[in-house]
């Protein structure tokens, strides 16, 4: 079959702008020199050098070690977490859902810094430990520390894949394992959790994929004692040789992409397979929470322990700094309260710029998005063909290239095509890097609501003469409105969180939050980095309750 | 094999303590009330079906009798122990009561293996390794399912599910086996199989059961007694041939048989037995339950008749109408007539295909019941 003219557009685009970047990537690693300086020679000195660096593998080690810890951590904490609020009668658990989504929407750089004021060594919390305690019984800057600080941020993700799962688990199951016998955690032990090992086995990856990616956590914590990961170790690369060293970076890149891809085709197959008990199923009736009885307590110790840990140990600091004007030991709060720190963000025109850009890229920024995803969706909607296999995992690929990266390779494509250029002082550069970062996490937004057209309505419309284009204008999208507004509200969100993708096209004009934070923490302003910091938590706040008051469900 | 425990403990002393008692059972999702003040008992060896159109609390009172539905006023005991008290706040969750109830899905636990299915209850009531083994094998061999046993539920069939589903609650001898709709999910040719199959166990293991269903013909093959649910309130109990044959309220006549429903007027009474006639007709019957207090001449009322006790007739006679036939449809065993009787369809069998026009049909005044 012939694809039509716009399909093939859209489609063609959408390759353009994910392989021009990864092509560079690899290109760049294959050089022994950046591609501007004029001798370039392709050879494999990139490498030579990066694996001949100790810090290198230092680096790689922590990788390896963070993400582990991450998925040891996570699985079994987001399992319980999840069976808890989906299948139980736990007090509260319809206001806490939102509650335990905010890691995920929150800006890692943000929770970072939180941990340090609230838990560094002269943080809010570890001064009162020293007034109750006599010292301070913890180290954040440790890599367990960081490990176990980004194992509990990504619970949220282990529970939002097994709690979706674990709803379409019929309560039959359960009641069966109950008459014969068995207490609530018995049930979760023996019955429910196994039936969603295929879920919790792809988190299991995604998380595991997810520590490989990870930038901000351990920028933040990592730096006062070293401890590098491979997206701080090619971040700092520059520092480290002084001058741009592209083809090392490239070299890091292509190292780093090559461990996360096949992780991600990985986790594709897992979601293929992620159903397989859930179908075997019988008739499932109505969903009955599963009383806890006495164990409701110890049900709900461990989640408002996470929910302290992990999201209001971090955010109470980042609200408390931004309004002392320094904290310290013997420091009285009521003495140092200010908002001065606002006031410097808005006397500085490049942090409003800044605060302005942040706020367009999520509205405008993201309902164009939201208008590219919605394009390349119905481009593949219903037309089981090789184009759309293509496109399935054409929209994979940027997956598995960290937000840093994709950032440096936008930077490359708008350095290497000179008719580019002007773009790339315009917030069009980082919109674009955005996009294509998550073009995975909007498709699949796109998809949900297109697949929950039922197909005989399109197919009505068909048989009643219309053509595809026609359809698609007038029934298809048309039913999905609403979800494509919930999915702009999610962009939006996820925008206003995203930091590292900007990291590399900050320039005058392209700032945003998220890359402002990274760089003003690197020439140390804590004070505007607070204030920035709540500014930014603000935001996303804005969204979420926009989004609960229009009952957008955050997740399926 | 399995022995319930009544056959394994000398005679208990007060041989008629009811395995299970139910008493002024109420129970309200929200502002909805599904159980309006249910009682019921159970007794040792007894097959009980609750019976009733679907929204008419059967399941309900099942679920409330297993723990996984909580009342609000009313009383529940398992032999003669309270494990429901509405007024003294008392109640044993589902998992301490010792029942074993089949899911009508079945609610086989797909990650586990037959035996690690039926084992399960046993594992958590401590038995020992080399118990569990034996009982379980016993369990599956008694069910026909011995070389079944390392299979997972989705290689096998609905009917083999089902006896895994069984054999799973029975295993630990519960004093009572609930049975939520067990033939529902079987294909329409397996269950009249399937049905002589579960009599024939529950009358070799001595079992008392409880068991839901929406079909009179399995309840009443399947059961000792009936209950009939109607809105949350038992509409009448009874044995299956008194439910079918002396139905007291029109709602149990209606949904015991297959019936045809006459509407007219009442045109006499004399003692049990009243005239009932509409346009061109008139038709002895007696009067059933409460009618025979409430009806009277000229009333409105309905008259109910099994189609199977509507005889052809080849002249006229005591309480026969001539009607025209509108069709016949062959049923393999037999035909089914199709009459109209003014506004009325009436349905008749018949062992032969009508010619086209009027035919005698005879109602016998003891088949036609006035309501």
């Amino acid at each position: 079959m012939r694809a039509a003219l716009p399909r093939v557009v859209v489609i063609g685009l959408t390759a353009l702008a994910v392989f021009l970047p990864l092509g560079l990537i690899f290109y760049q690693s294959a050089l022994n020199a950046p591609f501007f300086t004029p001798p370039r020679v392709i050879g494999g000195g990139a490498f030579e050098f990066i694996f001949a660096d100790s810090d290198f593998w230092d680096s790689f080690k922590n990788s390896l070690i963070i993400a582990a810890a991450m998925a040891v951590i996570a699985v079994p904490l987001g399992g319980i977490l999840a069976f808890l609020m989906v299948r139980t009668d736990l007090p509260g658990r319809h206001w806490i859902e939102p509650l335990l989504l905010i890691p995920v929407f929150v800006s890692p750089m943000v929770l970072a810094f939180g941990y340090v004021v609230s838990a560094g060594p002269v943080g809010f919390y570890s001064v009162w430990a020293k007034q109750l305690f006599g010292g301070v019984p913890w180290n954040v800057y440790s890599l367990t520390s960081i490990a176990i600080i980004a194992g509990l941020t990504h619970v949220p993700h282990v529970y939002l894949y097994s709690s979706s799962a674990l709803k379409s688990l019929g309560s039959d199951v359960e009641e069966a394992a109950r008459m014969a016998g068995s207490s609530p955690f018995q049930v979760a032990k023996d019955v429910s959790l196994p039936m969603v090992t295929p879920s919790l086995l792809f988190s299991g990856v995604l998380v595991f994929f997810l520590g490989f990616e990870i930038f901000g956590l351990p920028l933040v914590l990592g730096d006062p004692e070293g401890h590098l990961v491979l997206a701080t170790y090619l971040y700092k690369l520059t520092n480290k040789l002084g001058t741009p060293s592209y083809h090392l970076m490239a070299a890091v890149a292509v190292c780093i992409v090559a461990v996360t891809f096949p992780l991600v085709m990985l986790q594709r197959f897992l979601l293929k397979n992620a159903g397989k008990y859930i179908t075997v199923k019988g008739k499932a009736g109505r969903q009955r929470p599963l009383p806890l009885g006495q164990w409701r307590w110890v049900a709900a110790a461990i989640l408002i322990l996470w929910l302290f840990l992990t999201v209001i140990v971090p955010l109470s600091g980042i609200a408390l700094r931004a309004f002392v004007s320094n904290w310290g030991e013997g420091v009285n709060i009521a003495e140092v309260l200010t908002i001065d720190h606002f006031r410097e963000v808005f006397a500085q025109p490049t942090l409003v710029r800044g605060i302005l850009n942040t706020v367009l890229i999520g509205v405008i920024g993201g309902a164009l998005a939201v208008v590219c995803y919605t394009a390349i969706g119905l481009a593949t909607h219903r037309k089981p063909d090789g184009w759309s296999r293509f496109v399935d995992y054409l929209v994979l690929v940027p997956r598995a290239v960290p937000g840093l990266l994709a950032g440096l390779a936008f930077l490359w494509v708008f350095l290497f095509f000179p008719p580019l250029a002007p773009l790339r002082s315009t917030i069009f550069s980082v919109w674009l890097a955005y996009t294509v970062v998550w073009l995975a996490y909007g498709m699949r937004l796109v998809s949900s609501s297109l697949l929950q057209v039922g197909p005989e309505l399109e197919e009505a419309a068909r048989s009643a003469g219309a053509s595809r284009g026609q359809v698609s204008r007038d029934v298809t999208l048309p039913l999905i409105r609403y979800g494509l507004l919930a999915s702009w509200l999610l962009v939006f969100m996820i925008f206003e969180r995203e930091y590292s993708t900007g990291v590399y096209l900050l320039g005058p004009g392209t700032e945003v939050i998220g890359s402002l934070l990274v760089s003003l923490w690197a020439t140390g302003g804590a004070d505007m980095v607070a204030a920035l910091s709540l500014i930014n938590v603000v935001l996303v706040a804005i969204g979420l309750t926009v989004a609960l008051r229009f009952g957008v469900k955050l997740h399926d | 094999m399995i022995e319930s425990p009544a056959r394994t403990q000398p005679a208990t002393p007060s041989k008629s303590v009811a395995k299970l008692s139910v008493d002024d059972l109420h129970l309200s999702y929200g502002d909805n009330a599904i159980l309006k003040g249910v009682s019921m008992q159970l007794s040792q060896g007894e097959v009980v079906s609750l019976l009733g159109p679907s929204g008419s609390g059967k399941t309900t009172l099942l679920r409330a009798v297993a723990g996984l539905e909580v009342p609000h006023r009313g009383k529940i005991r398992i032999e003669d122990k309270p494990v429901f008290d509405g007024a003294g706040k008392l109640e044993i969750p589902a998992e301490r009561r010792n029942l074993g109830l089949v899911f009508q899905s079945y609610a086989l636990w797909p990650h586990r293996t037959v035996f690690d299915n039926v084992a399960y209850g046993l594992k958590l009531r401590k038995v020992g390794g080399g118990e569990i083994r034996e009982r379980v094998d016993t369990a599956l061999k008694n069910l026909g399912l011995g070389h079944l046993g390392e299979r997972l539920p989705h290689q096998l069939s609905g009917g083999q599910q089902q006896r895994v589903a069984i054999a799973r609650a029975l295993v630990y001898n519960p004093p009572v086996i609930l049975m939520d709709e067990p033939l529902s999910n079987l294909d329409a040719k397996l269950r009249e199989e399937a049905r002589a199959w579960l009599r024939e166990l529950i009358l070799k293991m001595q079992l008392s059961a409880l068991v839901v269903t929406h079909d009179q013909n399995e309840a009443m093959a399947m059961s000792d007694r009936i209950l009939l649910l109607n809105n949350g309130v038992i509409e009448q109990q009874g044995t299956p041939e008194a439910m079918y044959g002396t139905p007291e309220t029109l709602f149990t006549a209606d949904f015991m048989g297959s019936n045809n429903r006459i509407e007219g007027q009442v045109a006499e009474i004399n003692g049990a037995a009243a005239r009932l006639a509409g346009e061109g007709w008139s038709l002895w019957g007696q009067l059933r339950g409460t009618a025979a207090k409430t009806l009277k001449a000229g009333s409105p009322a309905t008259g109910m008749v099994r189609l199977e006790r509507v005889r052809l007739a080849d002249g006229p006679g005591d309480n026969r109408v001539r009607l025209p036939v509108v069709t016949s449809m062959y049923l393999g065993d037999r035909w089914e007539h199709l009459f109209h009787l003014g506004a009325t369809r009436l349905r008749a069998y018949g062992n032969v295909q009508l010619p086209s026009g009027e035919h005698w049909l005879e109602i016998p005044r003891s088949d036609l019941w006035v309501f």
